[in-house]
């Protein structure tokens, strides 16, 4: 099973000063396209670089690719890409240049190299403009050759931190369809870092949900998705005294909340119960309102945690 | 619409070892140093110094071989005492050749390295912020980081950056003069007769390259600014120049904060350039009257270099360098 897995954590943990970034996270990873999602300075760019040893670990163990993180650090980095989140361009180089260095560096000779730097920068939809200075791109232009970097070795898995920042719709959509791809039809393993639900739900199949450096939840997506409290807001034109009373003989918690809207726990993964009930004493709803699935009430916690400390 | 197949392509082909990530790093730094405009006229100086050096010396070889046209020149247009300084010289040559080409190699080649030096740590200026203080300023540390490479690595590499750059300017010509100017000398074991002078340039030129390198590094990787570090450079390489002869009447260990002294005791240690001034002026006289205009302590200076002294500041300057990589050299 281990071996299956590409992260394994144990109780990792890292500290700045007295303020811990990461809290004993302890996970295993299977490949996929995994979302690491929470708010601005949850971990998950520390918990990245703690993976790649960009950042001493302060305790705990990590396995990269079945290889002990520390221990193997320039052989596990030969099988990884990573974008950074904020620019890390040698000024003065072309992007070609710059995407066929970096594949120098992963120790493809000069030739392939250039050859796949020319490949990669088409996949990720560069032009001409691979041949202009790097110091000229716009940010969608940069954001493009930090992918294109981070694959021209073809590793086996990508951390990819915010790779839609900065970008407009169009350009996000794009990078975010570029990123899916790598995974859904060449089965890279990738890791993107976001603290946008909608990006990490549209492309991701596994999900952690990071906040104050601690792990949240680890699920896949589905079932986040699927699960949710059995509760739902009904919004009615008149008679909550009736749905209160159905609600009591059935022993259903129901609570009137400020808005008007009667807040029901159902206790049902469905909505039929509920609205079984209602077709029973004949009452037509004007709206039913879901409770949040796990996935967006997790986020919404991790956020309530993240400003509770701010 | 692309033309061409852009999807992703796996790459099953080989991979490369560590030395030769380690190379493309120095190799990628070399091309950035060479890519400053300006920088073909001191690399284009030092091999022409390298060129006279090794014209001289064929010149010199020239006077032995007696229907030469450089020993009918000295003959019909030169001064009488150049002449008897000439024939002096070849009388030299022919009776002592193991004393008299070692000796005439050993000071040719000492002024050679000394010039090309300082012409390499002038150039050297612009250079250092290539090595490690763009890195600093943009954090492209983070990609070196995130590939196959380790710090010592990408350390490795940059050294090998300025060690390439110095040897280009400094070793090269050197080595090209000595090999140029034994070549074309009119016997073989000239060859044999000048080995000493070439150990001498390859001690003094890798032990001092080496220092200089770490010392660049160590500057470089100082600030993120790259004014900074050029500046800084410059004034501790001018500073040092400026104090040498200040201290020499005050506080003569002052002169061991520049490192330009240092390594010129070195260099002065390596090549017995006293000796071989003092073995020079006994064996030819007329070049004894010349020499003898030297003021006593430039000779004494050339005699008694502080080895000691010396190497215990480079090695100081070498450690400080060394910590303040190591200090600055993190990906964050």
């Amino acid at each position: 099973m281990s071996a299956q897995l590409v992260i394994e954590t144990q109780a990792l943990s890292k500290v700045f000063g007295n303020q811990k970034a990461l809290d004993a996270v302890s996970l295993a990873v299977a490949p996929g396209a995994i979302g690491l999602l929470g708010p601005n300075g949850a971990g998950k760019t520390t918990f990245i670089k703690c993976l790649l040893q960009l950042q001493p670990v302060s305790s705990g163990s990590a396995k990269l690719l079945g290889r002990e993180v520390g221990a193997e650090g320039r052989e596990i980095r030969k099988r990884v890409g990573y974008t950074p989140e904020l620019d890390c361009h040698i000024p003065g180089m072309a992007g070609c240049e710059y995407v066929t260095y970096c594949a120098q560096l992963c120790g493809l000779p000069f030739q392939a190299a250039r050859q796949r730097t020319h490949e990669m920068l088409d996949f990720v939809g560069m032009g001409q403009e691979r041949y202009r200075k790097i110091d000229t791109y716009s940010t969608g232009m940069k954001q493009r050759l930090k992918l294109a970097q981070a694959i021209v070795h073809d590793p086996e898995i990508v951390f990819l931190d915010e790779p839609a920042n900065g970008l407009d719709p169009k350009g996000q959509a794009q990078i975010l369809e570029l990123v899916q791809n790598l995974w859904r039809a060449y089965g890279i393993t990738v890791v993107l870092s976001s603290h946008m639900l909608h990006d990490v739900e549209q492309i991701c199949e596994q999900i952690i949900i990071i906040a104050r450096g601690r792990v949240l939840v680890h699920d896949s997506l589905a079932n986040l998705k699927a699960s949710r409290r059995g509760a739902a807001e009904v919004v009615v034109a008149g008679r909550h005294e009736d749905l209160q009373a159905a609600c009591a003989r059935r022993r259903w918690p129901c609570e009137l909340l400020p808005s008007g809207h009667l807040k029901v726990a159902h206790g049902s993964q469905s909505l039929n119960p509920l609205l079984n009930l209602l077709h029973e004493i004949k009452l037509a709803p004007l709206e039913i309102i879901p409770s949040p699935n796990a996935l967006e009430e997790t986020f919404l916690q991790a956020l309530e945690i993240s400003h509770a400390t701010a | 619409m692309p033309l061409h197949d852009v999807s992703y392509k796996h790459y099953d082909g080989a991979r490369l070892g560590v030395w030769r990530r380690r190379a493309a790093i120095a190799k990628n730094g070399l091309t950035a140093c060479l890519q400053i405009r300006w920088m073909t006229i001191p690399v284009v100086l030092c091999w022409s110094l390298g060129l006279v050096a090794a014209v001289i010396l064929f010149l010199v070889g020239q006077l032995l071989v007696p229907d030469s046209a450089m020993s009918q020149w000295v003959s019909t247009f030169v001064s009488p005492t150049l002449q008897q300084f000439a024939s002096l010289l070849i009388t030299w040559l022919k009776n002592h050749p193991d004393i008299s080409v070692k000796t005439t190699q050993s000071v040719l080649f000492y002024y050679l390295g000394l010039w090309l030096m300082r012409i390499s740590i002038f150039a050297l200026g612009p250079i250092i912020p290539l090595l490690i203080t763009r890195d600093l300023a943009c954090n492209a540390i983070v990609i070196y980081s995130s590939k196959a490479v380790t710090r010592g690595d990408y350390l490795l590499g940059k050294f090998a950056t300025a060690f390439g750059f110095l040897a280009l300017t400094w070793l090269g010509p050197v080595c090209a003069a000595w090999f140029l100017g034994n070549l074309l000398a009119p016997d073989w074991s000239f060859f044999w007769h000048a080995r000493f002078a070439l150990g001498n340039i390859l001690i003094c030129g890798f032990s001092s390259m080496t220092v200089l390198s770490a010392l660049a590094l160590g500057v470089s990787a100082f600030s993120p600014n790259e004014k900074s570090t050029t500046a800084f450079w410059y004034i501790w390489w001018i500073l040092g120049a400026v104090i040498t002869p200040i201290a020499l009447h005050t506080q003569p260990w002052l002169r061991l904060l520049g490192f330009g002294f240092n390594l010129n005791q070195i260099a002065l240690y390596t090549f017995r350039v006293g000796e071989n001034i003092t073995r020079a002026k006994d064996n030819i006289p007329v070049l004894g009257t010349m020499l003898g205009r030297i003021r006593p302590e430039t000779m004494a200076a050339l005699d008694t270099p502080h080895l000691g002294g010396a190497i215990a500041a480079l090695l100081i300057m070498v450690i400080g360098a060394a910590w303040i990589v190591h200090k600055r050299v993190k990906p964050e």
